[in-house]
């Protein structure tokens, strides 16, 4: 406690980013570390799990202590430690489990495991001091593409997902096919500003009626079927028109089934979370979409999008609240469900 | 049993083979351990064996004054638990670290039993799979006092092909007539065949199961000696021992690395 306020100390090395942030009462960030491995990992096209676990043993006590310091708190006025247990790379995922479980031990600080997927979602309330549940969840990330309804804070059911690729995963295969390279994302969103949408038709598929799950593993193949086309009969590629009609079909799909989700359940609030809740096009397709039949749509700023330890320490925070009991032998879980 | 600082309590955590453990040192010299049964448990249980492990003490972590890692060769995922666990503890208890070699404590662990069978050296050998090894060959001696066994490293600690390995250790045992390796390590386990059909008759002795596989215990002692000796670290200068590198920094190094994955493909 400092000042009257419950301070958790969230940790998050699920992937590529080893980071740690203080959280005051679950809303109010005092500090947000993030050390990326980003520049390590693009000379290799990708994530390298055996490295990325490597760069985090070396980096995570410096980045506790950055947080610990950035919010101007000594560790034994933490309240609670969150670390994210699942799901990610089980190296990577075991190097903040192992180092939460050390600290909360050596300072006798109580510790829970946090869900991923929900540490996204809890993003939001970071950014929104109003915000509480229930209200619609759309997670869009490297490894995800979920729509999750969030009845209260520690309840998450999962509507719907996808059945091959997640979003991110095939704007990272693509790029790499279209020469924008690692991460796509955000490359093929750039590239997609200076392009035109409606330039190549690819296909949106929306899978059985009223379902709410995604697949792109199809419109990924026809992107690279069209690209070897165009190659073989020697026309030349308008890399940004590519990005833009691609991108467009990936994300007008993910509005459409987010919208109906909302309308189906009764939910006015659309709350987006995860890596590619940045991309500017979905955020852009969201407000117009779902602003159209009266839902609100809330996303939390781009640092929170990405991978974070804040988010990590609100999720403990209500988790803790709501009576989840700490424990020190907690494993970690790289498969772990919602 | 070596001579110990009554001022040290040091926690030694070792997660780099099968089985984790976590010993503790007090300052009557005595060392109480604590090991777990579960094959690969170590995320999950090495708070509870540290805890156990004071409590055999009778110390509070508070009064810790060292905490040493095994740091490897061995598991890449048990070795970064432990050191992981140990640099936090570090960090959080401001206490100084110490890097234990995996190799040396495993030699250490057999000691007495390698002199009081008459083997000249000291052999662990830790399985890496397909013909791989991390090992080492220590000589089992006396220090100058004539009482404390020692194990002084005669090859290096590093990767071996399982056949590389006995061939050198070979040449080792001729210098001496009738010199006798004591083997220890999962690489018994994986490798008893090729040792037998490749180590002349009576030069080789496999240690039993009970002293086999890496403990604590001689991580905790070794520690002691380095602590005696000033031989500690801060927390980011405890890292880990893996003998290899991550298999894509080979390949990108060798620049095997495939071109589809390295370069984004121009069309």
């Amino acid at each position: 406690m400092k000042d009257g306020r419950f301070l958790t100390l969230g940790i998050e090395t699920s992937c590529d980013e080893t980071a740690a942030s203080v959280v005051a009462d679950g809303r109010f960030v005092m500090s947000n570390v993030i050390s990326s491995q980003i520049d390590i990992h693009t000379a290799y096209g990708g994530v390298v799990p055996e490295i990325a676990s490597r760069k985090h043993l070396e980096r995570i006590n410096d980045v506790i202590g950055k947080a610990l310091d950035d919010a101007g708190v000594s560790a034994k006025e933490i309240d609670l430690i969150g670390v994210t247990y699942g799901p990610g790379l089980v190296g990577a995922l075991l190097i903040g489990v192992a180092a939460a479980k050390a600290m909360a031990y050596a300072c006798d600080i109580p510790l829970v495991g946090v869900n991923h997927m929900h540490g996204h979602i809890a993003a939001n309330y970071l950014e929104h001091e109003e915000l509480e549940p229930p209200f619609m969840a759309l997670i869009v990330s490297g490894g995800h593409t979920e729509i999750v309804n969030v009845p209260d804070y520690n309840k998450c059911e999962k509507l719907g997902g996808t059945r091959d690729d997640a979003a991110g995963e095939a704007f990272d295969k693509v790029a790499r096919v279209i020469g924008l390279g690692y991460p796509g994302g955000p490359k093929i969103d750039k590239a997609a500003k200076e392009g035109d949408p409606d330039s190549i038709a690819f296909k949106r598929v929306y899978l059985e009626q009223g379902s709410l799950d995604f697949s792109f593993s199809g419109l990924k193949t026809q992107a690279l079927n069209y690209l070897n086309q165009e190659r073989q009969a020697g026309r030349e590629i308008n890399v940004n028109n590519v990005a833009a009609s691609f991108q467009e079909a990936v994300v007008e799909v993910i509005a459409d089934k987010a919208v109906m989700a909302a309308e189906k359940y009764g939910q006015n609030r659309i709350v987006m979370a995860g890596g590619v809740a940045s991309n500017s096009r979905l955020r852009a397709l969201m407000e117009e979409k779902a602003g159209s039949r009266g839902i609100d749509v809330l996303k939390p700023s781009p640092v929170l999008c990405t991978d974070n330890g804040a988010m990590i320490a609100s999720a403990a925070y209500y988790a803790y609240r709501s009576g989840v009991k700490p424990d020190l032998e907690l494993d970690a879980v790289p498969g772990l469900e919602f | 049993m070596p001579n110990f600082s009554k001022d040290m309590k040091i926690l030694a955590i070792e997660t780099t083979g099968k089985y984790g453990s976590a010993s503790v040192t007090d300052e009557t010299g005595g060392v109480f351990s604590a090991c777990s049964s579960e094959e690969m448990n170590h995320l999950r249980g090495m708070i509870t064996l540290i805890d156990e492990a004071l409590r055999e003490a009778g110390i509070t972590k508070d009064e810790l004054t060292h905490v040493a890692a095994s740091v490897g060769p061995g598991s890449f995922t048990g070795i970064r638990i432990g050191v992981t666990t140990a640099r936090i503890m570090s960090q959080m208890l401001g206490i100084p670290c110490i890097a234990v070699s995996t190799l040396e404590a495993m030699a250490c662990r057999s000691l007495d039993k390698a002199i009081s069978s008459g083997a000249l050296y000291v052999v662990p050998v830790i399985n890496a799979r397909r013909h791989q090894t991390y090992a080492g060959v220590y000589e089992a001696a006396f220090t100058t006092d004539g009482e404390h066994q020692s194990a002084i490293p005669v090859m290096e600690e590093k990767q071996y092909m399982i056949e590389d390995l006995l061939e050198e250790l070979k040449k080792k045992l001729a210098e001496h007539s009738g010199a006798v390796a004591f083997f220890t390590g999962d690489g018994i386990d994986a490798y008893s065949d090729i040792i037998e059909s490749t180590m002349p008759e009576g030069s080789f002795i496999f240690a039993d199961e009970d002293l086999r596989y890496q403990h604590a215990e001689s991580v905790a002692v070794i520690a002691h000696r380095k602590a005696d000796a000033g031989e500690t670290l801060t927390y980011d200068e405890l890292i880990p021992e893996y003998m290899r590198l991550a298999e894509a920094e080979q390949r990108l190094r060798a620049g095997t690395l495939s071109d589809r994955i390295r370069k984004p493909v121009k069309i």
